[in-house]
């Protein structure tokens, strides 16, 4: 039997912290042969990453660690700094999850690719160019040789991210560690850049740890994935076994959290005819004013368009969905419908029509409310939890004779928060908490209309599917139409009852749910769709019979 | 804020600048008490003295414990550049946070008035106050606050934008809130930190100003017991008696020091990343 190309046996890492240790991995084994792609599935603090650096050998110095680490032959833990300076890059590849941070913004792009080729397999400065060329149109880069000469900033994520895979794979490692390589990438770039893993991983057979906290990229890359839990590898297995039959009840927990379109959140789309509740027309947002100098000098305003002609309509009691990447213009069109960016065109709201954000009255306000993506942004940090939910209460009167405390433990209560919270300030809640308080907030002052802006993108998923439930139960209870803003597919498919898609700050399209896939007409909605990763399991369908 | 003063505790200049500005606090409370003589009265057989037994300190020209004149002078030196230092922070946050949450024109026009006050050298701007405003201590104070507003202004303005960006902000405005609940309770609060140290620093600033104001002759007058004019009086015999000169001078140092530290302590106090 060959040796593995990594083996982990028994590893426990513990981090000092002021009163004792905190427990990051708990006796972890694994091993990763030849030409083979492990998956390493677990939620945020569940030590993924901790692993990846514990194999680079790149730990604080609070770290206290036990076990074994080996790299083929070599045993990794306990090794001298210098074999570890030399396996670093040269036997091991990393790729990060952000490529823009990932890369040094003051050096061009060939530069770094060449800087490792010379370290680590002694090529001249001439020949690591050279050579840098051919792995950049390798990895499916256009024109390599433009690029070789160009700063970070000037190449889009998928680029980037491209030219850090490239590097990984410059000095052909035996292990490569991807930590969350798709996840601050747009759904079509993150196909675009599993596509090319694959076939990378095709031609040169290198052992892969790929870490993910998304079950659907594991599915299609990985081979055999392992589950891990608070430090723990709670289940670990061919991918296929996993995804069909999990034997760990997390396993299953996490599967059945994953959206999927197949299972329907939301209720009954309103009757067909129900009435018009916002009437988006001809909305256009401008980022970037006309300087003082620019007027003098009559120049045009150096402006950058955020939404073009947008219209749309929705009815009362309705989920309506709007799909599309980063920078599509989803999120400046919520903040345009609550005034926080000026915007031409009109907002027909009820009987209001409004055509400039100065013009939004108090009704508007009350009737329209946002919940924002990030809740560690979106509460303030120096506040309770009790003042943020009064300040609503007390600017459109809804406490209706109650006094204040009872109502502030009633909408708490909505969102499944016990009422001892409204004592504590947002730092002392977890993420889906934060989450909880901000919807609460939301609908305090009983609004017609929520608009959700990414809420759950920076949530571990299975807080993801909590939060949602929750949401669409409080639009059914409320008969509150929702406006959610997603670039995730599978969650919107779930819960919304109409989808807008945008594209660079225009509507695609708009489209029923019910009709999907079959349904969408234009070529861009046809790709994002194809482009979304998709778990076929039939475990998961059971587990959420078993729930109901 | 128990946790604060145990971090404040915990670096060598927090610890340092806590015990000196705690012991010049202290003087401040105590310091007429404890004076063993009255820092007034004139006692014409005892000039010129240098530190002995009945005076710790020695005496002055008019044969004054130079020890009690410290002691009771503390009030009119220390307290007076904080509340002069509390005064322009006050106002200067104020004014930034405002200016930040303006933006656009406003803001614009805000801070290029505050960046012409500002390129007046604070001293210069002090004594123009003071000399227009009539020399007393009061004036004194209000002249250093004002000269200090436009600093502050714009330190806490560059905290104010990025606290600006935040999404609470924007929930408030979402909301309709009024301009001035955003300005004092939503932001205000999340600019505080970096304002507390910008203003222990200022204050060590403001004991130096005071005490060049008195020393020109234009903040306390004599025979007030101030350290800046007692350096400025002392001038004069300083053949006759250094010690005159060196004790309110070192007193001066001992709370700049002081204040300087316990800002530097207090930032890395209160940065979670450097604890």
């Amino acid at each position: 039997m060959t040796l593995p190309v990594l083996s982990v046996d028994g590893y426990t890492l513990d981090y000092a912290v002021r009163d004792g240790f905190t427990r990051a991995l708990d006796d972890v084994s694994l091993t990763i042969a030849g030409g083979e792609v492990l998956g390493l599935v677990g939620e945020s603090g569940s030590g993924k990453t901790s692993l990846a650096w514990a194999i680079m050998r790149h730990l604080p110095a609070s770290a206290r660690e036990s076990g074994r680490i080996a790299l083929g032959e070599l045993a990794l833990t306990g090794a001298t700094e210098a074999i570890v300076r030399d396996v670093r890059g040269k036997r091991i590849g990393m790729v990060f999850q952000d490529p823009s941070t990932s890369l040094n913004p003051t050096l061009p792009l060939g530069r770094q690719i060449a800087e490792v080729l010379v370290t680590h397999r002694g090529l001249a400065p001439a020949e690591a160019w050279r050579e840098g060329e051919a792995l950049l149109a390798k990895v499916g880069i256009r024109a390599p040789a433009a690029m070789m000469r160009r700063y970070p900033h000037e190449a889009s994520g998928g680029e980037k991210q491209r030219v850090v895979i490239a590097t990984a794979f410059a000095c052909q490692p035996e292990l490569i560690l991807f930590d969350e390589p798709t996840t601050a990438l747009d759904v079509m770039t993150a196909r675009a850049i599993l596509d090319l893993f694959a076939t990378l991983q095709a031609e040169t057979h290198v052992a892969s740890l790929w870490i993910s906290h998304d079950l659907a990229v594991v599915a299609s890359v990985a081979q055999r994935v392992a589950v891990i839990h608070r430090g723990r590898i709670v289940e670990s297995a061919a991918a296929h076994d996993v995804f069909a039959a999990p034997r760990a009840d997390y396993t299953r927990q996490l599967l059945a959290a994953v959206p999927s379109p197949q299972r329907r959140l939301a209720g009954a789309a309103p009757e067909g005819e129900a009435s018009p509740l916002l009437a988006v027309e001809h909305i256009h947002v401008r980022y970037g004013r006309r300087s003082l100098l620019d007027a003098l000098l009559r120049r045009p305003a150096d402006s950058v368009q955020g939404n073009r002609d947008v219209s749309l309509v929705l009815r009362r009691g309705e989920i309506l969905g709007i799909v599309g990447e980063s920078g599509s213009g989803k999120s400046t069109l919520a903040r345009a419908l609550t005034g926080l960016n000026p915007f031409t065109g009109r907002i027909r709201f009820g009987d209001l029509a409004i055509d400039a954000a100065r013009a939004m009255g108090r009704d508007y306000r009350r009737d329209v409310q946002i919940v924002f993506q990030h809740p560690d942004s979106s509460l303030n940090p120096r506040q309770r939890v009790r003042e943020i939910l009064s300040r609503p209460l007390r600017l459109y009167g809804r406490s209706e004779g109650r006094p204040e405390t009872e109502t502030i433990a009633a909408l708490l209560e909505q969102v499944r928060l016990p009422a001892s919270f409204a004592d504590r300030f947002p730092h002392q809640l977890s993420g889906g908490e934060k989450q909880r308080v901000a919807i609460a907030r939301a609908f305090a002052s009983q609004p017609k209309l929520v608009i959700c802006d990414e809420i759950t993108s920076s949530l571990d998923v299975s807080v993801q599917a909590a939060v949602v439930a929750l949401l669409v139960e409080l639009q059914r209870a409320h008969g509150t139409s929702v406006l959610f803003i997603t670039h995730d597919l599978n969650l919107v498919r779930q819960i919304a009852h109409r989808i807008v898609v945008m594209l660079k700050g225009e509507v695609v399209e708009t489209l029923d749910v019910a009709g999907l896939p079959g349904s969408a007409r234009h070529d861009y909605t046809r790709a994002l769709l194809a482009a979304v990763p998709q778990i076929v399991s039939s475990a998961a369908d059971d587990e959420v019979a078993s729930l109901r | 804020m128990a946790d604060l003063f145990r971090r404040l505790r915990g670096s060598p200049q927090g610890l340092l600048g806590l015990i000196l500005v705690g012991v010049m606090l202290l003087i401040v409370v105590v310091g007429p008490w404890v004076a063993p003589f009255d820092p007034e009265t004139f006692a014409p057989l005892q000039r010129y003295k240098g530190p002995s037994g009945a005076h710790w300190l020695g005496t002055d020209q008019y044969g004054r414990d130079i020890l009690s004149r410290l002691l009771v002078g503390a009030r009119a030196t220390v307290l007076m550049a904080m509340l002069a230092s509390l005064l322009g922070t006050l106002a200067g946050a104020l004014l930034g946070t405002t200016s930040a949450y303006l933006g656009g024109r406003a803001d614009e026009a805000i801070m290029r008035t505050i960046d012409a006050v500002l390129s007046i050298p604070s001293l210069l701007m002090a004594l123009l106050i003071v000399t227009l405003l009539g020399k007393s201590a009061g004036n004194a104070l209000l002249a250093i606050a004002i000269a200090f507003t436009p600093g502050m202004a714009r330190v806490t303005r560059s905290v104010a934008l990025a606290v600006r960006k935040q999404e609470y902000v924007a929930a408030a405005i979402a909301r309709g809130e009024s301009a001035r609940y955003i300005v004092w309770r939503e932001m205000l609060p999340n600019v505080v930190a970096p304002i507390v140290v910008e203003m222990t620093i200022r204050v060590a600033f403001a004991v130096m100003l005071f005490a060049t104001l008195s020393f020109l002759g234009l903040g306390a007058q004599p025979p007030k017991p101030e350290w800046g004019l007692m350096v400025s009086e002392s001038r004069r015999f300083m053949h006759l008696s250094p010690w005159m000169i060196v004790w309110p001078s070192l007193a001066i140092a001992t709370v700049a020091i002081g204040f300087n530290l316990l800002g530097d302590g207090l930032r890395d106090a209160l940065n979670p990343r450097t604890s």
